[in-house]
């Protein structure tokens, strides 16, 4: 079960603890924070989920897919570390994994 | 054009699909009241949401209908794929609009197609459309009023501006742009089926054609655009494409007209807000999202049962059919505090008139560009712009569809 640390828009850092499966949109989400909107549910459809990946974990993150780079495209805020968090499925590796929920568009 | 591409008129001409709009959405002044009550009572009830709003029930197959009113359940259903299915809309929309429609499928299959169809609505794209299409449409419109001091802003503005943008993505011919319409309003026409399965024919045969003629010679506009998409070395399956065609105008036309009347309607009825909008743009946003939010235009989603189900206490067999109410969990007084009330400033937190889950509306980012345009030129060019005293205040009707039919302003002097 990897820990996840979790900085909202407001800067606080929370540590939550996820289930192995679940994405890592699920995750945030289930954990009560609610500024994670996901509104298509985690299917790739919105651009709701969006967080930014501290660089140092880069290299445990699937790569981005087409569809995915294009939802990012719509976000006035993307940069080098966005992904969006349904598509990012958590591994026991995530361990310690350090994530930001990027600005609202 | 080529002249094998024709439009054809309905077999009874004198047929009118706009006024069929009460018997088939409702004209009911507010349904929220009876809503609320509902979801005192439980948060799904047994029954289908038209007869409990005074409509004739739908035409579907015999089997359980139930509403869901309860926002934690509203989301589910929404969101919960594996236990909720669109299949519901074969019996309605996919008799019209074409079994291709993604609004009839379910993942995987419905995530196929609809990346496609959602790559061209993204908001870097459509956004660009504001400028070369919305601004130029809102414009001409606007120009034939501006002078006279007062106007029907719903019959001489929104009633058309969301559907001269489809003209113009699609680059129909203007002799064309009438039948059209009224072929694509009869679709939804289901209380008179013959007449909703009539336009259905004529449209899918007008389309068909259509593709044709655009893979022959591609312009710049949408139709040449998906007639041409290739997935896997192939065109877009004809069922798909076609069905998507149809929908369009319902999907991107009706809407946006139904949002930005009530957009105007809520801000003029509100004129603090309207002003506080006017002295800062950046404002827009907010109002249009609680336009939507307080009564936004589509208040019913259908969803079936894949399997037997308990939803807020209820057994619901596999097969049921699923009024899910968007109208009732946006007036919820547990996410909106006081939610009868239009209030642009409140707390902002989302809401469901796009839908949410897998089907959330693939049209919304053009809809808030279409609105925004709309919005800034009635601003812009109407000054002092007030409900006219000698007419009917409007009075927004529905229960499955929201609109008001009238705004009667005036402005200037």
């Amino acid at each position: 079960m990897p820990n996840l640390m979790v900085t909202t828009r407001d800067g606080d850092e929370r540590q939550i603890a996820a289930e192995t499966g679940l994405s890592l949109m699920e995750a945030i989400r289930d954990a009560g924070m609610d500024e994670m909107l996901a509104l298509c549910g985690g299917c790739c459809s919105c651009a709701t989920c969006h967080v930014k990946v501290d660089p140092a974990f880069a290299g445990l993150l699937p790569p981005i897919s087409e569809d995915e780079s294009d939802l990012l495209d719509s976000s006035d805020h993307r940069d080098a570390t966005s992904r969006l968090s349904c598509q990012i499925p958590l591994t026991a590796e995530m361990d310690g994994l350090r994530v930001a929920i990027a600005p609202e568009d | 054009m080529d002249n094998a591409v024709k439009i054809q008129e309905y077999d009874d001409p004198s047929y009118d699909p706009f006024s069929a709009d009460d018997i088939n959405f409702g004209d009911t002044p507010d349904p929220y009241p009876l809503i609320a009550q509902w979801r005192a009572q439980a948060p799904v009830l047994e029954g289908d949401y038209r007869p409990k709003m005074g409509l004739q029930s739908a035409t579907y197959p015999d089997r359980k209908s139930f509403t869901v009113v309860g926002s934690d359940e509203v989301l589910t259903v929404l969101t919960d794929t594996d236990r909720f299915s669109n299949h519901g809309y074969r019996f309605n929309i996919g008799e019209t609009f074409g079994q291709g429609s993604i609004s009839v499928m379910d993942n995987p299959e419905h995530g196929r197609w609809r990346k496609i169809f959602q790559k061209i609505f993204l908001p870097q794209y459509v956004k660009l459309w504001g400028d070369t299409i919305v601004d130029p449409v809102v414009n001409d419109l606007m120009a034939g009023f501006v002078g006279t001091g007062r106007a029907d802003l719903i019959e001489q503005f929104t009633l058309l501006y969301p559907f001269e943008v489809i003209y113009r993505q699609l680059d129909l011919p203007a002799a064309d742009v009438r039948t059209f319409q009224r072929l694509a309003i009869g679709q939804t026409d289901y209380m008179h089926i013959d007449k909703a399965m009539e336009a259905s024919r004529k449209l899918g045969d007008y389309f068909t054609a259509l593709v044709v003629e655009r893979r022959r010679n591609p312009g710049e506009d949408l139709v040449s655009l998906l007639a041409n998409t290739e997935v896997d070395g192939d065109y877009l399956p004809e069922l798909v494409l076609i069905s998507f065609l149809r929908q369009l105008m319902n999907a991107a036309g009706d809407t946006t007209y139904r949002g930005t009347s009530i957009l105007l309607t809520a801000l003029l009825e509100n004129p603090d807000q309207f002003d506080a909008v006017r002295a800062d743009h950046k404002l827009i946003p907010l109002a249009i999202e609680e336009a939507l939010r307080w009564d936004g235009p589509v208040a019913v989603q259908l969803r079936m049962a894949k399997e037997d189900v308990v939803l807020g206490g209820v057994e619901i067999p596999a097969g049921s059919l699923l009024d899910v109410v968007a109208g009732a969990a946006n007036r919820d007084p547990a996410i909106f505090p006081d939610p009868d009330r239009f209030d642009l400033f409140r707390d902002r937190k989302a809401h469901f008139a796009f839908s949410r889950g897998p089907h959330i509306c693939v049209g919304q980012h053009l809809a808030r560009v279409e609105m925004t345009r709309a919005l800034i030129a009635v601003m812009e060019n109407l000054p002092n712009l007030r409900f006219d005293p000698d007419q009917p205040r409007p009075e927004i009707r529905g229960s499955m569809m929201r609109v008001p039919r009238h705004l009667h302003v005036r402005f200037g002097d």
